[in-house]
């Protein structure tokens, strides 16, 4: 899976998460901004993701990841 | 020895002397020797036995997880996740012995109406470590981050008991991340803008301390001491400064905290980030006390959320109902464990079945709401954005904390049962002044100073939103203004501060936890 690909995909859970199909993420969107971002719909993103690409992501990267960019690179971590 | 008496200043300037004259490598260890100076002269001394055995469970655990990890993190997963349960579970069981003595108080007693045979347990009498709840946590999450591989253990254990006992934090926190504190082992540079920012920040700590919350303290004990005399609307009155007592209480100590770590060139987490400034219940806790509150949501609320049960919970909910209201009932239950957990910290039952519920209460009917409030504004064509809504917002917010702290300010649940009552009671007489302020030892110059504190804090919040800190606006004004306000803050200090003799200093109101 390509970065291209992987943030295509991760476009498709945003908007189905936040209920919002004007969301496109780049490699330094953060919680600040998509308005409806907090810690709940974090985890709530967090699983959508883990279901999308059929892995789970370790707690520790999910408290720290710090913007879309980071969660790309644990996609393609995970994904390899 | 207290945060704000002479003896810590004298060992701050001694410290200060070794720490930059002294070779660099040696700097975490002249800090190590403050922090158990600090200790033996601010807690007992067998105590320390306490934090000792903290740091040792954090560092078994660490070096086991290091040493497994080593071997292959997979292949011994389950040896490295109970290592981490039982280490954690042995920390907790610690604090509870010596500091959650409410829980076991209380409830042996309910057993005992049950069961008179049942024995009602005393208090220990022994005394807890200072700072335990804040510690502890630091422990946790210490050993939570080594099982999640977000840090490498430390290896050396006097470093490690360096973090988990540097003195500053030890009084009121705050709360750190062991990757927050990692700086505590690095080389420091002298650098004459930390002396001096760290020197203000301790002097507007000692101001908000000194001069406000035990001034502002007097007032609301005296009415709660003697509501036969101050009836009518003065409990009320009591309720609605408490909010101000607490703030200028523990920011004070917070900026002391934050101020001395930064005199040592150690910049550690900001706990708040002027909290009368929310529009909401929940903006208020991510201002308030923000490092209990980040530790609570990335080592409880988050593997809640994310824990079978509750994903069970979630999936059923999206069966069941339509998607917005599906949602909203994991993060009912994980804001319930997330507000148990915080009135746990607090060691007590009044905490969690009065201030937790509460903010619980409040949190939910405010999402619940929100909705309706939505379209009420809407229709009443409200501009949410204009000053007066947000003004309106903010006192609302500032209402709703003020009768949460009913609970936390009582000595008890009782107490603050027997403080709901007087409330209610009177509700009829709000008009009624019984009694003078002057009848609460608290003459017209006291108000005054209190009046101008409350000025000043107005200042500096309006300051700190506009440019992240007051001080980064005060080191843009000239020379002259800057020292001329400075000396103002030092001299109104000494002149109304609230020490020396015929002063009952106060102790710090989360001094306690």
């Amino acid at each position: 899976m390509t970065r291209e690909e992987a943030f295509e995909r991760l476009n498709k859970v945003f908007r189905e998460v936040f209920d919002d199909d004007a969301i496109t993420v780049g490699e330094t969107t953060t919680s600040e901004d998509i308005e409806d971002w907090d810690s709940f719909e974090h985890i709530n993103l967090v699983v959508a993701v883990e279901d999308e690409f059929s892995f789970k992501i370790p707690m520790g990267k999910v408290v720290t990841m710090k913007n879309v960019g980071e969660m790309v690179d644990i996609i393609l971590e995970m994904g390899k | 020895m207290t945060v704000t008496s002479l003896g810590y200043y004298a060992l701050l300037l001694v410290g200060i002397a070794l720490y930059y004259t002294l070779p660099k490598q040696g700097q975490w260890v002249i800090l190590f020797l403050l922090s158990m100076a600090f200790y033996l002269r601010a807690a007992p001394a067998y105590t320390i036995l306490f934090l000792l055995a903290s740091a040792f469970l954090a560092y078994v655990a660490g070096m086991a997880m290091d040493r497994e990890g080593a071997n292959g993190l997979s292949a011994h997963r389950k040896t490295v996740a109970g290592i981490t349960v039982a280490v954690v579970v042995l920390n907790i069981l610690l604090w509870f012995l010596l500091k959650g003595s409410s829980f076991w108080m209380v409830g042996s007693r309910l057993i005992h109406h049950i069961i008179p045979a049942f024995p009602q347990l005393p208090a220990l009498p022994i005394a807890g470590a200072l700072g335990m709840g804040y510690y502890t946590a630091q422990v946790i999450g210490y050993i939570i981050d080594c099982y999640w591989g977000t840090i490498k253990p430390q290896r050396n254990f006097l470093k490690l008991f360096l973090f988990v006992s540097f003195f500053p934090q030890l009084t009121v926190g705050p709360i750190s991340r062991y990757s927050q504190l990692e700086c505590l082992y690095e080389k420091h540079r002298f650098s004459y803008q930390n002396l001096c920012f760290g020197a203000q920040r301790i002097l507007w700590g000692v101001f908000k301390k000194l001069v406000i919350s035990d001034r502002v303290g007097l007032i609301i004990s005296g009415i709660w001491a003697d509501t036969g005399t101050f009836g009518g609307v003065w409990p009320w009155v009591a309720v609605f400064l408490y909010p101000l007592q607490i703030y200028t209480d523990f920011s004070g100590c917070m900026d002391i905290v934050l101020g001395s770590a930064e005199l040592f060139d150690i910049h550690m987490p900001e706990n708040f980030k002027n909290p009368f400034f929310s529009r909401s219940v929940q903006e208020f806790w991510q201002r308030w006390h923000i490092t209990l509150g980040a530790w609570a949501k990335d080592y409880v609320y988050y593997p809640v959320l994310k824990s079978k049960p509750i994903l069970a919970i979630g999936k059923w909910a999206r069966k069941h109902f339509n998607k917005k209201t599906a949602k909203k009932i994991p993060w009912l239950v994980g804001m319930a464990v997330l507000w148990f957990v915080m009135g746990f910290w607090h060691g007590s039952m009044r905490h969690i079945a009065g201030v937790s519920a509460w903010f619980w209460t409040m949190l939910v009917a405010s999402e619940l709401c929100a909705p309706l409030m939505e379209k009420a504004t809407a229709r009443l064509h409200i501009n949410t954005e204009s000053t007066s809504w947000i003004l309106f917002q903010r006192v609302r917010t500032y209402v709703i904390y003020s009768l949460g702290c009913v609970f936390f300010s009582a000595d008890s649940l009782t107490h603050s049962i027997d403080h709901v009552k007087t409330l209610a009671g009177a509700l009829g007489s709000l008009t009624s002044f019984q009694g003078t302020i002057a009848g609460l030892g608290v003459t017209d110059a006291d108000m005054g100073v209190i009046a101008i504190g409350v000025l000043a804090l107005v200042i500096v919040a309006i300051l700190r939103e506009k440019y992240g800190y007051a001080r980064t606006w005060m080191q843009g004004q000239i020379l002259p203004f800057r020292w001329a306000v400075w000396l103002l803050l030092f001299i109104i200090t000494v002149l109304c501060g609230m020490y020396g003799p015929g002063f009952n200093a106060q102790d710090f109101i989360y001094e306690q936890f």
